[in-house]
């Protein structure tokens, strides 16, 4: 019975998955190679790898910054908000799948400690309603509950992700306890450069894969734009460039290998940061509290008895 | 106020005393019972509510399971080996760089050799053992942080 239930549960899962997969290709049709975390969820099991790195640094190559803001301490079954932050310049555009240029999508994945997870709606202060009501947040696999993915979503308006967490009890959930616990976080902006069969994407600097001089340019909106390279044996070779990338070189350039043949087009990248975060116990707050008080009293007390003392040593002149 | 006593001057001893800096113990606030047995439990009391009060609202994390097939995306090792760190892998000879390495303690074990003529215990009058001091502190904080860059910025730490 249990079994089943569960199983409904992870189905419920996988079409919520399928359903916001479905509803972002819709939204963004011409970004194949958008920073899709299901290139992620169905390579890795989980996206934080052994070694510390998340994930989708493998597609999103260039390394930029990331903040997480989260409170220093919780109390069990409190909903609280941590913010990702994911600055970029929002008049860069970066080139689109089909070649044409766009705005970027962020994207982030939040690892949180076992135990943890998304706070449920009904759950929610009215503020923290509306401050997520603009983004759709998914565990990142039916048995994964307190990984949370994000995006892509539209970056210009959402350089700020706030994911409401629901903090495990202790009491009821036996892998839990009262520790500090680390939340890893990763942020992408703009798209990655890497298929996870391995290709790169058009949002790559293309670089010449001869030596020579380049005989013709070969401009075509649709399909790209061939580069014919002639060695110094007279052989031929061409070279495809996706269209939409800036062409560095011109006929009758002289060209090496490797040289890049294009404009660096990636304006986007990928961080991931950490931070600490402690499962507090209330009890153990009141308890200090009370030590604290006692304490205070004490040193209170030793400092009066001095002064009393002093006044004999005073009266009897006996120092 | 708190109990003062006066120093006796018609005392030779403490006269004697006082003309070489000394004997500063004859004089002031009683050691006991004043301080000893009314203001140093105060002071500890008070240690132990901060320390206390720190392992409770911050307590030190557990950190991640070891696991040996797991190689850190950056390998460093304890800061106080950055900068020999940074001469291995700076320098391209293994040997070189250990000798390099071990150059180090044989450097250290010559400072109390430097100036041994010099009387003075005073750092201003020592200036060669001060130089070398200075020297290989700025040295080695320098490496220290060019073992945190990239291989590159190793030595220019990227300023040149």
């Amino acid at each position: 019975m249990r079994k089943e239930c569960r199983r409904k549960i992870g189905k419920s899962f996988d079409f919520l998955v399928l359903a916001s997969i479905a509803i972002q290709q819709l939204v963004l049709p011409a970004s194949r190679a958008n920073a899709f975390p299901i290139y992620a969820q169905q390579a890795y099991k989980n996206p934080r790898e052994a070694n510390g790195r998340i994930v989708c640094a493998n597609c999103h190559l260039a390394a930029k910054t990331v903040e997480l803001e989260a409170p220093q301490s919780i109390l069990p079954d409190q909903v609280f908000e941590t913010t990702v932050k994911i600055p970029y310049d929002t008049s860069k555009k970066q080139i689109l799948g089909s070649g044409k240029k766009g705005g970027l999508n962020v994207g982030a994945v939040l690892v949180l400690p076992e135990g943890f997870k998304l706070a449920p709606k009904d759950k929610l202060s009215a503020e923290l309603k509306s401050k997520i009501a603009s983004v759709y947040i998914t565990p990142y696999s039916p048995t994964l509950e307190n990984i949370l993915v994000v995006g892509p979503v539209a970056g210009e308006k959402n350089q700020e992700i706030h994911f409401p967490i629901l903090a495990p009890n202790p009491e009821t959930d036996k892998r839990v306890h009262f520790f500090k616990y680390p939340l890893y976080v990763g942020g992408n902006r703009g798209r990655g450069q890497v298929y996870p069969d391995g290709q790169k994407t058009n949002n790559n600097q293309y670089l010449s894969s001869v030596s020579g001089k380049v005989v013709n340019i070969e401009i075509n909106e649709k399909t790209g734009t061939k580069v014919s390279v002639q060695d110094t044996n007279g052989n031929n070779s061409e070279q495809l460039i996706p269209a939409g990338l800036d062409l560095l070189i011109s006929k009758s350039d002289i060209i090496r290998v490797d040289q890049p043949l294009t404009a660096d087009p990636n304006v986007g990248g990928f961080g991931q940061t950490d931070k600490e975060i402690v499962l507090q116990n209330p009890t153990r707050i009141y308890g200090y509290v009370a030590f604290a008080f006692v304490t205070m009293l004490t040193q209170v007390l030793l400092v009066v008895k001095k002064k009393q003392f002093e006044k004999v040593q005073a009266a009897e002149m006996n120092f | 106020m708190s109990v003062i006593k006066k120093p006796d001057l018609t005392n030779p001893v403490l006269r004697a005393k006082l003309a070489k800096g000394m004997g500063h113990n004859y004089y002031g606030e009683p050691a006991w019972p004043n301080d000893l047995l009314y203001i140093f439990p105060v002071v500890i009391l008070g240690t132990f509510a901060l320390v206390i009060g720190l392992s409770v609202l911050e307590p030190s994390a557990l950190g991640e399971k070891a696991d040996p097939f797991a190689t850190p995306l950056e390998i460093l090792p304890e800061w106080y080996f950055f900068p020999t760190f940074n001469l291995l892998r700076v320098l391209p000879n293994k040997l070189l760089g250990v000798l390099a390495m071990a150059s180090v303690p044989a450097g250290l074990l010559t400072v109390p050799f430097i100036e041994n003529i010099n009387n003075f215990q005073n750092p201003f009058r020592r200036p060669i053992a001060s130089a070398v001091f200075l020297f290989g502190t700025f040295v080695a904080i320098w490496l220290g942080i060019g073992a945190c860059l990239p291989i590159n910025k190793a030595i220019t730490l990227g300023l040149f």
